[in-house]
């Protein structure tokens, strides 16, 4: 299923996801960090992916924390000491330190998962094959090989079991050489075919000319208006970490936040970037809700007050 | 065009020499010439563009992993501009209905699908020939007819000349413009298909020449005395043909009676055909030994691949017969290899029980004999085998020899496995199978890919085997095989055995899933399956009424 910010052409997504990470990384704000988790967190709910993020949750949330917990015992920069543990110091600095990695490191994972259910394999092959057509084309194939050698390798074993070439059964050394035996099979197999497989690449005519490439994508003008839309929103806050902003500075003493109306300028701009495809994909939803409502002068005339014309749909 | 002739006489090798990519390195003579000029000297974008070929595996043709990019990777490599590529892939996808299938890994295709897809890959170039190396020997009967059909419709539609190797020459015979029958690497002879049927049938003919002629023309060449060939009327070729004949036959035999066959004349029929039967000695044994003892029973097995997944068989039970040949026929995916999974062992049912006979075992030949090799020459394959079967050497070398008699593998010994010739490998996988000294051999499609004399030399092999007292159930799409050797056929529908009886009745029941000659007699001689047996049973028949 696609819709949404899913159906868009696969440059728009790697752009977003590209910035978001970046973001991730340069921004060391709490501020911004939590607006980037919370899109992110908002975007993958919208496209109904609430339960493959919670089933990854737990994993992220101790990964995460552990950083936040361990940063602490490790470094001990910083300028307020709040108590020595095993007379080591603890200090607020590095604390506050380890929250915002925790954050950083969290918003990673998550804008992950979001990548992984926007941008598909095919997506991916899409982008990776303007930039370089012929490892695309190896990446491909070789992708294509990994289950189909699984699919053989189980139909040989279990053939290969009829006469006693086994790898649950006997010595180490015995189900060891019997292991190679089967991969050996596998093998042979599997280079006859890609014999095969390369005359019918040939007699196709690859490598007769230069490959051209086919997409199911267009560009179409939505397309370019987020795209345009992201590339500035997501340029105001770049330029704005050049000069200093949407950082805080916690080693070696921490400073606090100051609120400029430059800062707000920036901070509007990556709320905006970060807010783009979760607009995009509410308007959708939306538009499902209400789609009774005509959005154009129709031929047919509507009566007013006929019983199809509930209360909702005015 | 049709090239037909035994495995191994450069059918395929003579198509390699027409597609100019493939073209085997070798010493050659000769040109080969496409309009006018010889194949070299055409642009390599030509080349690949107006001869299109399509292999016999219908998987190891396949490049990408979706149907989609499988499709436009020819046009890619061709470096077509995008507009054109969307509008051919719309087109060929259209023609071929592979829509539903556009966004689909390949893997999830059956074969038939596989090879329609390797079809039409081929197509978007817009070809103007097309070279087929028995594109259908992988494919059940239903798939190839699909396959044909499609062929012929482009033939048809938009002359596109194509030149297709074939062993199973039932359904394309008949759509022939012009056949080439190759043996040694020479041309045995060329014409059009009733020209070769005069040709061949004149006498000449060897019995494997015969065999590729499809059921009618071998029916009529069966029953028309060699002088009379010539200046007959033209020579059926389809089973409707062949029946509009035997209807003119029948009338001229039995002049002043009605021209339609009356009930009686059925029931008639019907006492000939029996009567003949009895009369005649069969190849077939007799009843009282198909009531033998009980060698493998199943009761109600009920099986599913995942505990989610539909049940792939549903309270089956089946039972063999010690001695018999049961043959087990059913659609694509109707489980039978799945049965023959259970038999064996390799998977437990979730419900039922499958006995065996006391002290007896069984031998499984999945489809791919390929999965059998595992060792560098055929001979350290076989001597393996018997050391797993627990023989002793002398013991194992006994064995072994006798099996290289009977398979007539002995130059083969010392040769790797993979570069045996598809029947070679199965005999070898057979052979394997054998030294286990299973009393029960299950045989998954043995007949596939097989051209007439080697299934002719199976079934003998087949024979042989229960000669020597061993069971055997063979599961397969081959009607014609399973109608000629089996002692007793089931059919696999809906996860159980739907029918069962012996061939006569067992086909004579049914009305499309028979063998061609029965579908032509059946009006006259409706217990007759093959060739022999109308060949035997018709002139009495026709001199009795």
């Amino acid at each position: 299923m696609s819709s949404g910010f899913r159906s868009m052409h696969p440059t728009v997504a790697i752009v977003y996801y590209a910035g978001l990470v970046l973001f991730a990384a340069l921004l060391f704000h709490p501020v911004y960090l939590m607006t980037e988790l919370i899109g992110v967190l908002g975007l993958l709910l919208l496209q109904g992916q609430g339960k493959t993020l919670l089933r990854g949750l737990p994993f992220y949330l101790l990964m995460a924390g552990s950083v936040a917990v361990l940063n602490p015992f490790f470094s001990h920069r910083g300028s307020n000491i709040l108590f020595y543990f095993m007379d080591q110091p603890v200090t607020l600095e590095a604390i506050l330190y380890g929250l915002m990695m925790m954050l950083v490191l969290l918003t990673i994972l998550i804008v992950f998962v979001s990548y992984n259910y926007t941008v598909t394999t095919d997506k991916f092959m899409y982008l990776f094959s303007s930039v370089a057509p012929k490892s695309a084309l190896l990446t491909l194939m070789s992708l294509r090989f990994v289950p189909l050698f699984q699919r053989r390798l189980r139909q040989i074993t279990e053939i290969q079991r009829t006469r006693g070439i086994d790898t649950s059964k006997g010595s180490v050394r015995k189900r060891m050489k019997d292991g190679m035996t089967l991969l050996k099979v596998l093998l042979t197999w599997s280079l006859e075919e890609a014999l095969q497989t390369a005359d019918s690449m040939k007699a196709r005519g690859y490598g007769v000319s230069k490959r051209s490439s086919y997409a199911n994508y267009k560009m179409d003008r939505q397309d370019i208006f987020v795209l345009v839309m992201l590339v500035v929103s997501g340029l105001i806050p770049l330029l704005g970490w050049l000069q200093g902003y949407g950082t805080m500075q916690i080693y070696p003493r921490l400073k606090p936040l100051e609120y400029t109306w430059q800062e707000a300028v920036v901070y509007a701009s990556f709320c905006l970037f970060v807010l783009i495809p979760s607009g995009l994909e509410g308007k959708e939803k939306w538009i499902w809700r209400s789609s009774q409502r005509t959005g154009y002068p129709s031929a047919i005339p509507m009566k007013p007050g006929t019983r199809f014309m509930s209360s909702r749909s005015r | 065009m049709v090239l037909c002739g035994p495995s191994g006489c450069g059918k395929t090798t003579l198509l390699r020499h027409l597609k100019r990519e493939l073209t085997p390195v070798g010493t050659g003579s000769g040109t080969v010439c496409y309009r006018g000029l010889p194949l070299g000297e055409w642009s390599p974008e030509i080349a690949a563009a107006e001869i299109g070929m399509v292999f016999q595996n219908p998987e190891a043709q396949i490049v990408m992993d979706t149907v989609w990019h499988e499709l436009a990777f020819s046009m890619e490599n061709l470096g077509y501009p995008l507009s054109v590529m969307r509008s051919r892939l719309a087109e060929i996808a259209g023609l071929f209905g592979l829509e539903p299938l556009l966004y689909k890994p390949v893997h999830e295709l059956s074969g038939g699908q596989k090879q329609l897809l390797n079809l039409a890959s081929v197509l978007v170039l817009q070809p103007k020939v097309l070279l087929l190396d028995e594109p259908t020997s992988q494919l059940d009967p239903i798939a190839a007819r699909e396959f044909i059909q499609m062929l012929r419709r482009l033939n048809e539609e938009m002359s596109v000349t194509v030149i297709i190797s074939e062993h199973r020459l039932e359904e394309v015979l008949p759509l022939a413009d012009r056949v080439l029958m190759l043996e040694d690497g020479k041309l045995k002879a060329e014409g059009t298909p009733r020209e070769i049927a005069v040709k061949l049938g004149g006498g000449a003919a060897s019995p494997s020449d015969l065999a590729y002629f499809p059921a009618a023309t071998r029916v009529y060449l069966g029953l028309t005395a060699e002088a009379a060939l010539e200046g007959a009327g033209p020579i059926p070729l389809t089973v409707r043909e062949g029946k509009q004949w035997l209807q003119r036959e029948w009338r001229t035999d039995r002049e002043g009676e009605g021209a339609r066959p009356s009930a009686e004349h059925h029931s008639a029929a019907k006492e000939a055909g029996g009567s003949q039967r009895s009369s005649i000695p069969s190849d077939r044994p007799s009843e009282e030994s198909v009531l033998a003892e009980e060698i493998l029973k199943a009761r109600e097995i009920t099986f599913r691949y995942e505990k989610e997944g539909p049940e792939v068989l549903k309270k089956l039970s089946l039972s063999l017969f010690r001695g018999e040949l049961l043959a087990i026929l059913g659609g694509n995916g109707a489980g039978k290899s799945t049965l023959l999974h259970l038999l064996n062992g390799l998977a437990k049912p979730q419900r039922g029980r499958i006995d065996l006979a006391k002290g007896s075992s069984t031998g499984y030949l999945a489809q791919n004999p390929l999965l059998y090799f595992s060792q560098d020459t055929a001979r350290a394959e076989l001597r393996q085998m018997a050391e797993y079967g627990g023989l002793s050497a002398t013991e194992a070398q006994e064995e072994i020899d006798g099996l290289l008699d009977i398979f007539e593998l002995g130059e083969l010994l010392e040769r790797h496995p993979h570069d045996l010739s598809g029947g070679q490998q199965q005999k070898l996988a057979l052979g394997m199978v054998l030294l286990l000294r299973p009393d029960i051999l299950l045989l998954d499609e043995p007949t596939k890919g097989l051209d007439p004399a080697a299934k002719e030399k199976l079934a003998s092999l087949l024979l042989h085997l229960r000669e020597l007292g061993k069971s055997i159930i063979v599961v397969t799409h081959d009607v014609e095989f399973a109608a000629s050797y089996a002692t007793r056929c089931a059919l696999l529908f809906d996860g159980g055995i739907t029918a069962e009886g012996p061939p006569e009745t067992f086909f004579s029941a049914n009305y499309f899933y028979t063998t061609a000659v029965n579908r032509m007699v059946r009006d006259w001689l409706p217990q007759a399956l093959t060739v022999e047996e109308v060949t035997r049973q018709w002139p009495a028949f026709a001199s009795r009424s």
